[in-house]
This record gives C-alpha cells, sequence and structure tokens, in this order.
C-alpha cells in the first residue's frame, strides 16, 4: 500500500461540543502533509488522535495498514516506536540533560550498550547543529534550540512518520528557514513522511506537497497547492491571499 | 471639559475618560429629578470610548441629551457593539451545585481509585522487569525522598520525643511513676508519632514535589512526549517515585522512632534522673515486635497514599502555572488530611487487635 495513514469518517466531540466532523482522508508515503486551518478548526485536534492521544468518538484510523483507534496499548507501543512527534513547546524532560533527552527513545526500546546509544545522540544532535549543547540543560536553552532538541529526539529512532505540531510558531525567519530545510532533508535523505499542522505561510508554499484544510472541524479541502488554488474556495484564497 | 449651569450641563469641545468621574460627583451634588437636567453634547468633537459608553448609560436614564449627528452615529455602533449575551454558562441552583459538587467528588473518587490501581500494577512489574523506568531513577529518588530528608526528620523527630516526654515527665514525677515514662515515650514514638511526624514531613517535602513534576509535565505536554515515545508516564515517572517511598518512608520513621525515644531518654536522665541502663533494659522490655510491626505498616500505607495523592492531584491539573500551584497545595493538604485519618483507623483497630 502507497497510503501510511488513512482516516475514516473520524468524529471527535468535547463534551457536546464537536470538534472534528466526518473527516476522512489519507497521507502517502514520503510526503509532506500539511492540516491548516483557522484556530479553532481542529487541527492539534486531529493530530493527537492519528498518534493515540485522544480516542476518537467514531471512524477509524489505519496507521501501517493497522486500525489503531481499538489496538491494545501494548501493539499500539510497536506502532509508536516507529512514529515521531514533535510539539509545540518541544516538551523536553526538564529533569533530563539534552543528550538524555534524546537517549530516551533508544534507551527505552532498543537494548544497544551505552556507548552506541551515545554515538547514535551526537549523531542527532550534528543533524540539528547542536553539537555543542550536549550536557546542557532544556531551560538553558533558546526556544528554537529547544524544538531543534525536540526534533534529534522524534528521530532518534529513526522514524517512518514523523509529525510536527506548528514547528516554526515563535522562530525567527531565519531559524524556520534552517528548519524547513532539515525537513526536506528528513524527506529526501531519510524517506520520511512528515505531517505538519502550521500557519506559517512562507514555509507552506516551501515544503507542502499535499495540505488539507479544516474549518471548524469540516474538511474543505484536500490536494497539492496548485489543486487548491485551482479550486477557488474563499477561505482559502483568503488565507494564502491569493485575491 | 464642562460647565454646569444650572440645570444644563454644557460639555466642551474636547471631553475625555479622566473628567467623567469628576462630572459624576458634580452631577450628584445637583440632586434633581433627571428629567430636568439637559447635556449639551452639540459642540463636543474629540471624546474617547469611555465617553461613549458614559452618554449611553446617561441615556437610559431619562435624561436630556443634545448630541451631535456623529456622535450619535458611534453611540448606536458602541451599543451594538456591546449587544451579546456574556454568560457563558447557566448558573446552577443551589441544590444543583450541592450535586455538582458531590457528583464531582465521586469523580474525583473514581480516578483516584483507577490511577491507584494502574500505579500498583505498573509499580509491581517495574520492580521485576526494568523496562520502560530510566535507568538508576530509582536510586536517584531515594536519594531525594530518603537520604535528603534525614537531617529534618532527626530534628524534628528529636523535638517530638523530647518535649513529649518533657510533658509527661512533669505529670508522671508527681506520682513517683517515673520509669513509665519509658513505656509512654516507647509506645507513642513507635506506633503513632514516629510514623505520623515522618508522613506529614515527607507529604510536605516530597508529596508536594511530586504534585509539582506532574502537573508541570502535564502543562508542557511532557506527559504527551512520553506518550508518543511509547513510553508509559505511570511506568517511567511514577513507579520509581513509588519504590523510592515504598522504601524510603519505613526506613525514615524506623529512624524517627529511635531518634525520639532519644529524645526521651534525656528527659528521663537529665530531669528524671533515671539512670542509662534502667532506661535501656526497660525499653527493651516494653518494645514488642508488633509495635515495630505497626510501625512499618502504618509507614507503608502512608508512603503510598503519599505518592497515589501526590500524582493524582499532578495529572489532573487544569490551567498553567497557577493550576501547578493549586494541585500542589490540594495534594499536600489532602495527603496529610489522609495522612492522620488512616493513622486513626489504623491505631483503633490495632489496639483491639493486638
Amino acid at each position: 500500500m502507497n497510503n501510511v495513514i488513512e482516516i475514516n469518517n473520524l468524529v471527535a466531540k468535547y463534551d457536546t461540543r464537536i470538534i472534528l466532523d466526518n473527516i476522512s482522508l489519507e497521507i502517502k508515503r514520503n510526503e509532506i502533509f500539511i492540516i491548516l486551518g483557522s484556530s479553532g478548526g481542529g487541527k492539534t485536534t486531529l493530530l493527537k488522535h492519528i498518534i493515540g492521544l485522544i480516542k476518537p468518538v467514531s471512524g477509524t484510523i489505519n496507521i501501517f495498514d493497522q486500525e489503531v483507534t481499538r489496538m491494545e496499548s501494548d501493539k499500539f507501543d510497536q506502532i509508536l516506536t516507529q512514529v515521531g512527534m514533535l510539539f509545540q513547546g518541544g516538551a523536553l524532560i526538564n529533569s533530563m540533560k539534552v543528550w538524555e533527552n534524546v537517549a530516551i527513545p533508544l534507551e527505552q526500546h532498543t537494548k544497544l550498550p551505552q556507548n552506541i546509544i551515545i554515538d547514535l545522540v551526537k549523531q542527532k544532535l550534528s543533524l540539528v547543529h547542536l553539537e555543542h549543547a550536549f550536557h546542557l540543560y532544556p531551560s538553558e536553552l533558546s526556544g528554537g534550540m529547544k524544538k531543534r532538541v525536540a526534533l534529534a529526539r522524534a528521530i532518534a529512532m529513526d522514524p517512518k512518520i514523523l509529525f510536527f505540531d506548528e514547528p516554526s510558531a515563535g522562530l525567527d525567519p531565519i531559524t524556520a528557514l534552517e528548519l524547513d530545510e532539515l525537513i526536506l532533508e528528513l524527506k529526501d535523505k531519510l524517506g520520511i513522511t512528515l505531517v505538519i499542522v502550521t500557519h506559517e505561510l512562507e514555509s507552506i508554499k516551501r515544503i507542502a506537497d499535499r495540505i488539507i484544510y479544516l474549518q471548524k472541524g469540516k474538511k474543505l479541502f484536500t490536494g497539492t497547492l496548485a489543486e487548491a488554488k485551482a479550486a477557488d474556495i474563499d477561505e482559502i484564497n483568503r488565507f494564502f491571499s491569493w485575491k | 471639559m464642562y460647565k454646569i449651569n444650572e440645570n444644563t450641563i454644557r460639555i466642551g469641545n474636547s471631553f475625555y475618560i479622566d473628567e467623567i468621574q469628576p462630572l459624576i460627583t458634580d452631577l450628584l451634588k445637583l440632586d434633581k429629578d433627571h428629567s430636568k437636567v439637559s447635556f449639551d453634547l452639540s459642540g463636543t468633537v474629540n471624546y474617547d470610548n469611555a465617553v461613549l459608553a458614559f452618554i449611553n448609560s446617561l441615556t437610559k436614564e431619562n435624561y436630556h441629551i443634545l448630541l451631535s449627528d456623529k456622535m450619535k452615529d458611534d453611540i448606536l455602533k458602541f451599543n451594538s457593539s456591546i449587544m451579546f449575551n456574556e454568560s457563558e454558562k447557566q448558573l446552577l441552583s443551589g441544590f444543583e451545585k450541592i450535586v455538582s459538587v458531590f457528583y464531582s467528588f465521586l469523580e474525583q473518587i473514581r480516578s483516584f481509585i483507577i490511577l491507584s490501581a494502574d500505579v500498583f500494577y505498573y509499580s509491581i512489574r517495574s520492580v521485576f522487569n526494568k523496562n520502560g523506568r530510566r535507568k538508576g531513577s530509582v536510586y536517584e529518588q531515594i536519594l531525594l525522598i530518603g537520604n535528603n530528608a534525614v537531617p529534618i526528620v532527626f530534628l524534628l523527630a528529636f523535638l517530638i520525643g523530647f518535649i513529649l516526654s518533657l510533658q509527661s515527665a512533669a505529670q508522671l514525677r508527681q506520682f513517683g511513676a517515673n520509669i513509665y515514662l519509658v513505656d509512654l515515650i516507647v509506645i507513642s514514638m513507635i506506633t503513632e508519632m514516629g510514623p505520623m511526624i515522618t508522613a506529614i514531613i515527607v507529604a510536605g517535602r516530597s508529596g508536594s514535589a511530586i504534585a509539582a513534576e506532574i502537573s508541570t509535565m502535564q502543562i508542557t505536554e511532557e506527559l504527551d512526549a512520553l506518550k508518543v515515545i511509547a513510553l508509559n508516564p505511570l511506568k517511567y515517572v511514577v513507579s520509581p517515585k513509588m519504590i523510592a517511598m515504598t522504601v524510603s518512608l519505613p526506613v525514615l520513621t524506623i529512624m524517627a522512632n529511635l531518634v525520639g525515644i532519644f529524645g526521651g531518654f534525656i528527659i528521663a536522665v537529665i530531669y528524671l534522673n533515671l539512670s542509662p541502663i534502667v532506661f535501656f533494659n526497660r525499653a527493651v522490655s516494653v518494645m514488642t515486635i508488633s509495635f515495630w510491626w505497626q510501625s512499618v505498616l502504618k509507614s507503608i500505607l502512608f508512603s503510598w497514599l503519599i505518592v497515589l495523592i501526590g500524582s493524582h492531584f499532578g495529572f489532573n491539573v487544569k490551567g498553567g502555572a497557577e493550576g501547578v500551584g493549586k494541585a500542589t497545595t490540594a495534594s499536600v493538604v489532602a495527603a496529610i488530611f489522609a495522612v492522620i485519618i488512616t493513622d486513626a483507623l489504623l491505631s483503633i483497630v490495632f489496639y483491639f487487635d493486638f
């Protein structure tokens, strides 16, 4: 199968308020898929459903052709080890040093000897250009550095899918550009599928293969940017300032 | 700028927010029927939103108001912009309030029981299987919870033993029952004061730390990050604390018992002139093994209560930094409350059984 993620008729509710209304979509192997929409549109909720942090009210989610919404947690953990996620604030464990943070997945899910783990951690840190932060604590890093460490942790296990919750929010344009270059590199060199929630127009234009546009929990559009432009939908035109 | 001329209040060219309060004061001084007072704002060109709000409120009170067309427009716009219902939730009646408080209490109990079951399950599993928790984390926690609490536990246990003996000694002396001070201090320290004082100190030190740490991790999405790395937060974060607490608190309690008795020993020797040998012999004959069991059993239960209550409030944190503060406070209060209640219940059970 060419689809790594398939979502069918997903419905999410918070109390009685509907957050996601009958969302269906598929994400293909080795593409950069962007989740867009106005704030409160359900972007982060959709992401949290895919990685299993929230269980849906109804609908199914398939990852690597396996239905995950009703999967046992041990089995789902197997899938999660092939998945990485970068949280908005980085979500680094503040009581642990940078290298220990990056080492968490390696230490917990592999039986590799310590020296190999440290070598892998070094490799990931140099990939995000943070060699000098090895022995620092997260509180000693800037916001952008934290995100890069979090990215290093997310790719520590060489995942097949990588999720981003607003990677460039709060970053300066240059750091955001570097992050985008890193994302493209991950896609091309490692063949990773990337699912990204973002509003940064520049970033979307640089990296997006396909997008989904959510409005008030409903799917307004899925497809490539060119298709979005051709579709000529008011809301999306306004979002990209196309007219 | 405004001028009051008998019943007419003439507002000048400019009128701003800081002149409203003086005008209201003057208006009260006029003390006349509203319909007889008139405002002339026809010449007012410069004003701010506060003035609009003020004039808008005047229109509802029967005043005679003369406005320029522009201002009329502005007030209409202002009025339409505030025409929405700001109350977000329906207010509950008294009875509904009581029911909802009771319901949320039951909900808390329910989630506490589920959490406890999970924590026990994962802690027992992680004693035998180190997968899913960090290397050295138990040792680290024992240092934090146990080792670092030794000085304060020693000091307080000593003082409690000392004061308890001092107060009792004065009474016992009157009856020449000096020797019974030994019984009193040994039994009360080992079965009551030792476990309880230690648990209260540790609840304040480490229970609050557990609640603060977990609630912060919850707010900063660290717990979600762990879940996505396929790590169970209960196993990774809570189980080391649970194991460390279960080991540390009984050890601290035993130390506290001995130090408290030593406090009594000093009073007995200096104030009651008991000989050290007599004190020692009496103490050994009084402390049966069952008292020590009671002490250890109590402290183990307390240790579980402290960790479970700390993590319960940590996981259920709402809001930001303020929420962390509330969770921490609530966890300490609840933990000390639970410790004392449990102590009372256990004391009754042991008193009739042993």
